[in-house]
């Protein structure tokens, strides 16, 4: 066998070399600004449907915990926390609430951004390649300032 | 030179090392030093007796214990010690000298605080906190950062002057400054000091400093802050206030509140603050109740706590590092772009939110398990409100609206590797600690091991049938409120603005009434001089124009009427003195 096989051609070499790519392809952006990784990790988050399919999947799911409920004999400190399913209704209830109240609050406790007069540009320490962001004032406004 | 330095509290190293590290130009060196010190500072902590004296001293009379380590104390130093070595890797690929400094001698500050056996001792430290901390916001270098740096120093010193008061009080009452447990909070020693502690545990009218600074510091500070003042102050207060009946309230409020206006706040790390108040909550509440199951879940959830908020802080850092801004409103669909801190970010969203198999799941429910042993449902219910809260604000939010949800077409670079480090750094303590303990040992046994009333931590079991069922079944069903919410369109969008709270107080009111008074002294002070420099030159005219040489008296009809004026004003006097002695 011959020493002077070209590049990528021995076994050995074409498996070093095919590694070395598909580790580089891992961390190459490509065109569209997707990161390798992320097709790998959340790709599946643009699959089509994927909404309905977290709507029903995560309903059977919290419905078969609950159901699971009725077959469990659950020992809970209060006897109102025995009760088939309380922690789930208990649970969406709250989140319900909570996020429904952000209406309301939402109306009566925003204000404009720059209310107390100190709105302004990111820390200094940000990437520094970052491009200047177009959609804030140039000149704020502070607090103190005549 | 182990005895050395099992006799040194590691926190002077990292205070040390952090000032000298600010005067040094040479940047990796620098850095390595701040990554070396917290090393060589577990190092030595590990080395160290519990529960014996390593260190005192007396000055003016007081015995000062400069290093003290037991049970209590331990987990939190180890807590802020890798909190330092995640902060250190995480401003790797900064170049900034004082907050490289500030950042360690803060952190050092906190770990001496946590190790010393008496009040004064604790009290320096506590003003070094503030002092050292405070670059971490003035390191943003905007002006709003400056201003909020401004209103945070007040608030911190405030506390400290109000500790400080304190303790006087106690040394008068007792001649004792020892750490010491305080059950009366009508004596008011301990009421100045349960108010210092509250205002740096961010008490309720108390926290807004928090949302304030945290969301204005630099990347890099607003990680360092999240690690240490806080739980300083959880740990204050479950060293002298375990079992302080109104802490239940004051917990259980704490952690209630705060849900409702990170659901409609814009800022994501304005978010997380509120999210800060609402963790401490669960443990303010759990040193409330001061059962030992009570006081090992506060302690347990804050070790917790340090590493996930952490993890968290580092991940809206990345993102505020590579787009310049966290506000939801702007962000979305940043998993394109940044997948490995997308992933390090859902692993901090699992883990605060108590997902089995991640790190609060395993602290706390040793806090709700002992707010139900104490027979407290309206406390329990409250608590778990507020765990379906922060599934909402921390658990989906976060993550939601930075990496997923509506595409904002930003595409930027992954985040720096020193960055990532961190985060996966912190994502392993946040699973490790939460896993089941397949091998003896390892898992949530070994923060169990490392808890102050060891035997009962190891004997409760978090991984029963019952609690994973139930904490599933709220998490599921929470989360489905949340996809049903969306689907049908009811979610409230994330809009641009400033969301008021209790810190319109200070900064409208407050700071109009102190501009008001400043205009209006500004007119009334002038307006005042000119009256009393116009009424004292007509006083002296007419005096003058009296008494003068050339005065009216001194050219008058009557000849020698001077003698005769001082002739009647002596015998007044004479009159006069003879009335008073008689």
């Amino acid at each position: 066998m011959s020493n002077d096989s070209p590049d990528g051609r021995d076994t050995a070499g074409r498996f070093m070399k095919q590694a070395a790519e598909k580790a580089h392809q891992l961390h190459t952006v490509s065109d569209d600004g997707m990161h390798p990784m992320a097709k790998i990790l959340f790709g599946w988050t643009e699959t089509k449907h994927i909404g309905a399919i977290m709507f029903w999947g995560l309903g059977v799911f919290g419905a078969g915990l609950i159901i699971l409920d009725l077959v469990v004999n659950r020992h809970d400190y209060f006897t109102f926390a025995n009760s088939t399913g309380f922690y789930g209704l208990y649970g969406f209830a709250c989140f319900t609430f909570v996020v429904l109240m952000g209406w309301p609050l939402g109306n009566l406790l925003r204000r404009n951004e720059n209310y107390y007069g100190d709105a302004g540009g990111p820390p200094a320490d940000v990437d520094p390649d970052l491009p200047e962001t177009p959609d804030l004032p140039s000149h704020p406004d502070y607090e103190g300032d005549e | 030179m182990s005895a050395m330095l099992a006799a040194l509290n590691p926190g002077w190293l990292l205070i040390f090392v952090g000032v000298v590290a600010m005067f040094l130009p040479a940047r990796r060196i620098r850095q390595s030093l701040a990554i070396g010190a917290p090393l060589v500072g577990i190092l030595m902590l590990a080395l160290a007796d519990q529960n014996v004296n390593h260190l005192t001293a007396s000055v003016l009379g007081l015995d000062l214990v400069l290093y003290r380590v037991d049970g209590l104390s331990f987990v939190f130093g180890l807590a802020f010690l890798i909190a330092a070595l995640l902060n250190a890797i995480y401003a790797w690929h900064t170049d900034d000298r004082i907050q490289d400094g500030m950042a360690l001698a803060y952190g050092g500050a906190a770990i001496a605080a946590a190790f010393c056996g008496d009040l004064m001792t604790l009290f320096v430290f506590w003003e070094i906190t503030a002092v050292t901390s405070v670059f971490m916001v003035l390191g943003a270098g905007t002006r709003a950062s400056y201003f909020a740096s401004m209103r945070y120093l007040g608030m911190q010193i405030l506390s400290g002057v109000l500790l400080l008061a304190g303790i006087a009080y106690v040394y008068h009452d007792t001649g004792d400054i020892g750490l010491q447990v305080f059950e009366d909070l009508a004596q008011p020693g301990a009421m100045l000091i349960f108010i210092a502690f509250g205002i740096k545990a961010a008490f309720p009218f108390l926290h807004n400093w928090l949302q304030d600074s945290y969301s204005k510091a630099s990347v890099v500070g607003a990680v360092v802050l999240s690690a240490f003042t806080t739980k300083l102050a959880v740990y204050a207060f479950a060293r002298m206030f375990p079992g302080q009946d109104s802490l239940i309230w004051i917990g259980a409020i704490m952690t209630c509140f705060p849900v409702f206006f990170a659901v409609i706040e814009n800022d994501l790390r304005k978010v997380l603050a509120y999210s800060t108040n609402n963790q401490i909550g669960f443990m303010i509440c759990a040193i409330g109740v001061g059962t030992p199951l009570a006081m090992n879940g506060a302690v347990a959830h804050a070790f917790a706590d340090i590493m996930f908020k952490g993890l968290l802080f580092m991940s809206m850092g990345a993102v505020l590092y590579r787009t310049g801004t966290t506000k939801a409103s702007e962000l979305g669909g940043l998993f394109r772009s940044m997948p490995w801190t997308t992933l390090f970010c859902l692993v901090g969203a699992l883990s605060i939110s108590a997902m089995p198999l991640f790190s609060a799941f395993v602290t706390k429910s040793m806090i709700l398990s002992a707010v139900a042993h104490a027979g407290l449902p309206i406390i329990w219910l409250m608590l778990m409100f507020a765990s379906a809260g922060v599934l909402e604000h921390s658990g989906i939010k976060i993550p939601y609206f930075a990496f997923f949800g509506h595409d904002s077409g930003k595409r930027v670079k992954e985040a720096p590797f020193n960055m990532l480090l961190a985060m996966g750094m912190a994502a392993f303590i946040s699973i490790a600690i939460g896993i089941p303990a397949l091998i003896p040992g390892l898992g949530y046994e070994w923060l169990y091991n490392l808890l102050p009333y060891r035997q009962e931590a190891m004997t409760y079991q978090p991984f029963t049938f019952d609690h994973v069922l139930t904490q599933m079944q709220l998490l599921v069903l929470a989360t489905f409120a949340f996809v049903l919410l969306k689907r049908f369109n009811i979610y409230p969008p994330e809009k641009r603005g400033e969301i008021l709270d209790t810190d319109w107080a200070y900064r409208r009111v407050g700071f109009s009434m102190a501009n008001w008074a400043g205009t209006v002294w500004g007119k009334v002070g002038p307006a005042m001089t000119s009256v009393f420099f116009k009424l004292s030159s007509r006083a002296y005219d007419r005096i003058e124009a009296t008494f003068s040489p050339r005065g009216e008296l001194a050219r008058g009809g009557l000849t020698g009427a001077m003698a005769v004026w001082t002739a009647a004003l002596l015998g007044l006097v004479l009159l006069l003195a003879f009335i008073s002695v008689r």
